[in-house]
């Protein structure tokens, strides 16, 4: 069962999730405040973080970016304004995905499984390391390198772009990318996609402005390549 | 639309007070306008020498003229009464009966070319004309002619050739009796300011109460 | 300056009243003055002129003598004589006495004199005057009646009556020159008078306009508007009045606005303070339901309870929250181009509304640019309704209609179900929030909110939606949104 680190100001929502999640079997630390989640985060060695947004002292914003600047722990957002400039900030930030508080342990549970699930691609029998211009694309061992450097993706980017590129030159659309990739439903929030393809971008691409790899058509969604 | 009604009419209002106020341009017409008295000439007239006498102008008014009697002694045999006192020299004007005479005696010639004429019968040779001072400042003359059927015009001679006769202003109520016996008074009343009225018709009084016994003739 | 339809100068507009106003005040004044002084000068060159002629034809004629009866010989040269002393114009003398006839001139008689002047001169022995135009020429005619003296003290009309007839040809000379003088200065002051008329008509015409603007500006939202006040006429009171009125206006306005903000930022804050303790709470409904199989009937009963109406509450406070979202205006259309028939499709699928208890029309190539949450929430609000509240089976009937030429292509989706339908006093009401259809039914398992929302997420898509009763019986919801399909849309 994946350890789960809860970092909230709120002692009834932390006690409250840490108990539902526990009893799903999950071995979760909780933390009131950002600098005590971060100072927890090296001795627990969580699988995934559950961060709350409104922090005191240190913000939930600021301890993903934190966390991003040295470790692509899957990290998921709680928030509990359905403040849309906040879920965008927190997506730019780095987040994976987020959940709207009140949430049932169950949705909360689903959320984490999906976001740590790895892609399937056993059936595609495709060799395991592709080549795409300047991007190799290792689909076991899970890294992408481009010119030989290493790239550091988040695990929403790098499904991303494995589902992409999975499929060259298909174009999906932001609904379909959320139901495989987020394992979200049809009609769930769409900026998910686009704030992921953006920091994707940002990691992948030579010029973010006229992009090669991840392309967008306009109406219908995003594709990979042709290069 | 109704805003447009009123300023027509406002509009017309003020039209129809400007445009009397212009009164047409120019010299107007104006009606017979009655300006000062009449003009008052010399006609020379002298009561003692001279007698009035009016006759009928052709529009139907009276015209006084003045008449020189020739001769004044052509009457005198039917003059009474006032005769001896009648003398060229005196300063007594002339006697009523022979201004009723002259009267009588018709239009001269040069009244007649002024297209005066008389009313009044002529003079029947012999008759005689009888003047009687009443006291009230009335004179009674007996005509030697009836007055019945006589219109007017001749009733009017005779008033005021006899009033002005008898009178300078010619203020006397005249009384004349026909042979008849019809007696009428009144007075002339053709002074412009002697009466009230300007009327040309004297004051006639019908009386007949009293039978007159017929003029004595002589 | 307004549209041109605006500025065309109006042909029974304010400003040509004022004019019109001014310029025929200008001209009555004028024209009166002008026709007053003309009357005035008229009458007293005309009098001057009559009053010396007659005065002294009056003189001439006193100092000649006349026989009676006046003779016709010699009488001519009389007349002539009279003639020559004429004043203050050469006149002809015409005598008339009985039947005589004797001019100065040519003709014994005239032809000017009229009948009312001689049967004036005939009734009363007064002078007389006329003024005559004959042929276009004005001739004064003067009939003087004669008398003489009987006594010192006693007149007698004579029957002589003795005529004048002097022509005006120098008085209407004079006349005409004052109408000419007249008129020079009357048309000139009406000319000036447009002047001032037309600073006039502007004085008054720019607060107007002003005032026109300002009424503008207050209609299209700017209630600060206020109008600069001038002077102390009567247009600057309007001017102020305005100013107070639109003050008044703008207070409570904003006091109104004010109020609503609170009470809408009140329901916002409550719904908000209720989510963190709820997030607790339903994070442990979990546990509750879990252990209450162990627990004694009453205490399960009990948690069982807490927890059904825990996840109730959430529901309930999330609809407040949305509906908070769409009162300050913070909902936002995140739109998306989305296959519609697939959307609804897949809205069905995830409510597990997959039976015949829903029947679905919907043809496939609908390409439409929609808020797929928003959307969602649309048609699943609807279906819900139409199952909690009519009878199934509920038809999902998907449809594209041209509008008017110009307006776009309406997109119509109709949820219609197969109950009783929607009674007439429940129609205006049915998108009010918390409005119960069924008094009698106290609660139901919607938030009281469903309709409201829905409503609220049409109209952010700039649709409509109507609720009405088929002719065959049930309720039916149409929805239509406009069709945006755009060649390269993001």
């Amino acid at each position: 069962m994946p350890r789960v680190l809860l970092i909230e100001d709120d002692p009834s929502v932390r006690e409250g999730v840490e108990l539902g999640l526990r009893r799903r079997g999950h071995e979760v630390r909780a933390a009131a405040t950002g600098e005590a989640g971060l100072a927890a985060m090296a001795e627990f060695r969580p699988d995934l973080l559950l961060l709350d947004l409104m922090l005191p002292g240190m913000n939930g914003v600021q301890v993903c970016r934190q966390v991003r600047d040295h470790s692509q722990l899957p990290i998921i957002m709680l928030t509990a304004r359905g403040d849309d400039f906040d879920v965008v900030i927190g997506l730019e930030a780095g987040a994976d995905d987020y959940i709207v508080k009140p949430a049932r342990p169950e949705v909360i549970e689903a959320r984490i499984r999906a976001v740590l699930r790895r892609i399937d691609d056993s059936g595609s029998g495709r060799p395991a390391i592709e080549v795409y211009g300047e991007l190799t694309v290792d689909r076991v061992g899970l890294t992408v390198t481009k010119a030989g450097r290493r790239l550091a993706l988040a695990p929403s980017e790098l499904k991303l772009l494995l589902h992409l590129s999975g499929a060259p030159e298909q174009v999906f659309s932001r609904q379909q990318l959320l139901e495989h990739v987020w394992e979200h439903t049809f009609h769930a929030d769409a900026r998910l996609v686009d704030a992921c393809v953006a920091r994707l971008r940002g990691k992948i691409e030579d010029e973010v402005g006229s992009p090669r790899y991840v392309q967008t058509l306009r109406g219908f969604g995003y594709r990979f390549g042709p290069l | 639309m109704r805003r447009a009604r009123t300023r027509r009419r406002a509009a017309a209002v003020a039209f129809a007070a400007v445009v009397p106020l212009l009164g047409g341009c120019g010299i107007q017409e104006t009606d017979a306008i009655e300006a000062g008295g009449p003009a008052s000439f010399q006609a020379f007239f002298d009561r003692n020498q001279e007698i009035l006498l009016f006759f009928r102008s052709p529009d139907g008014g009276l015209s006084p003229v003045i008449r020189t009697p020739p001769d004044s002694s052509v009457f005198d045999g039917y003059v009474e009464g006032a005769g001896e006192e009648n003398t060229d020299d005196t300063a007594e004007p002339i006697p009523t009966e022979k201004a009723v005479l002259a009267l009588l005696g018709g239009p001269a010639k040069e009244d007649r070319a002024a297209g005066l004429s008389t009313s009044l019968p002529a003079a029947l040779p012999g008759g005689s004309v009888k003047v009687e001072l009443l006291p009230g400042g009335r004179v009674a003359t007996l005509l030697p002619f009836f007055l019945e059927g006589l219109d007017t015009t001749a009733l009017r001679q005779l008033t005021c050739t006899i009033a002005y006769s008898q009178d300078a202003e010619g203020q006397v109520v005249v009384e004349l009796t026909g042979q008849d016996g019809v007696s009428r008074s009144g007075t002339c009343g053709l002074a412009p300011n002697s009466t009230g009225s300007t009327g040309n018709t004297p004051e006639e009084t019908e009386t007949r109460a009293r039978p007159t016994p017929p003029a004595t003739t002589g | 300056m307004s549209g041109g339809e605006r500025s065309r100068v109006r042909v029974f507009g304010l400003r040509t009243r004022l004019l019109f106003a001014f310029l025929l005040v200008a001209a009555v004044s004028a024209g009166t003055t002008a026709a007053l002084t003309y009357r005035e000068a008229r009458t007293a060159v005309l009098k001057t002129a009559q009053d010396t002629a007659v005065t002294s034809f009056r003189e001439q004629v006193q100092l000649t003598g006349f026989s009676l009866p006046v003779r016709g010989e010699g009488l001519e040269d009389v007349l002539r004589d009279l003639a020559r002393k004429s004043k203050p114009h050469p006149w002809v003398v015409f005598a008339e006495y009985g039947s005589l006839r004797a001019s100065s001139g040519e003709n014994p008689v005239s032809t000017v004199i009229t009948p009312e002047l001689r049967s004036a001169a005939r009734a009363n022995p007064r002078g007389a005057f006329e003024r005559v135009v004959k042929d276009g020429v004005p001739y004064l005619t003067i009939a003087m009646p004669t008398v003489f003296k009987t006594s010192p003290d006693s007149v007698l009309p004579s029957g002589l009556v003795l005529y004048a007839v002097m022509r005006m040809t120098d008085e209407q000379i004079t006349i005409d020159a004052l109408l000419m003088a007249a008129r020079d200065g009357a048309l000139p002051g009406l000319a000036v008078a447009l002047i001032p008329g037309l600073l006039a008509a502007r004085s008054v015409l720019r607060p107007v306009r002003e005032l026109r603007q300002a009424a503008r500006s207050m209609g299209s939202g700017r209630l600060d508007t206020r109008i600069v006040v001038r002077g102390s006429d009567e247009l600057a009171d309007l001017a102020r009045t305005f100013n107070e009125s639109t003050g008044q206006l703008e207070r409570s306005v904003r006091e109104l606005r004010e109020a609503e903000e609170r009470a809408r930022r009140f329901a916002s804050d409550v719904s908000h303070e209720l989510r963190t303790p709820l997030a607790g709470m339903l994070a442990v409904t979990e546990v509750l339901d879990e252990d209450a199989d162990g627990l004694d009937a009453d205490t399960a009963r009990a948690v069982r309870l807490v927890s059904a109406e825990t996840g109730k509450l959430a529901v309930l406070v999330e609809d407040l929250m949305e509906i908070s979202r769409f009162d300050a205006r913070a909902a936002e259309l995140n739109a998306d181009e989305v296959d519609v028939a697939e959307a609804i499709r897949n809205t069905l699928q995830n409510r597990h509304w997959t039976d015949d208890r829903v029947r679905t029309e919907l043809p496939d190539g609908i390409r439409a640019r929609l808020d797929p949450r928003r959307f969602d929430v649309v048609i699943a609000n609807l279906v819900g309704n139409a199952l909690k509240h009519g009878d199934a089976p509920v038809t999902v009937r998907l449809r594209t209609e041209a509008g008017a030429p110009g307006s776009p292509v309406l997109l119509i989706t109709e949820v219609a179900d197969s109950g009783p339908g929607l009674q007439p006093a429940v129609l205006p009401h049915i998108f009010d929030r918390f409005y119960k259809a069924d008094a009698a039914r106290t609660r139901s398992a919607g938030s009281g909110l469903g309709l409201a929302i829905t409503l609220e997420n049409v109209k952010l898509h700039g649709g409509t939606i109507h609720a009405g009763n088929r002719p065959e019986g049930g309720a039916v919801f149409a929805v239509e949104i406009p069709l945006h399909v755009e060649g390269a849309g993001g």
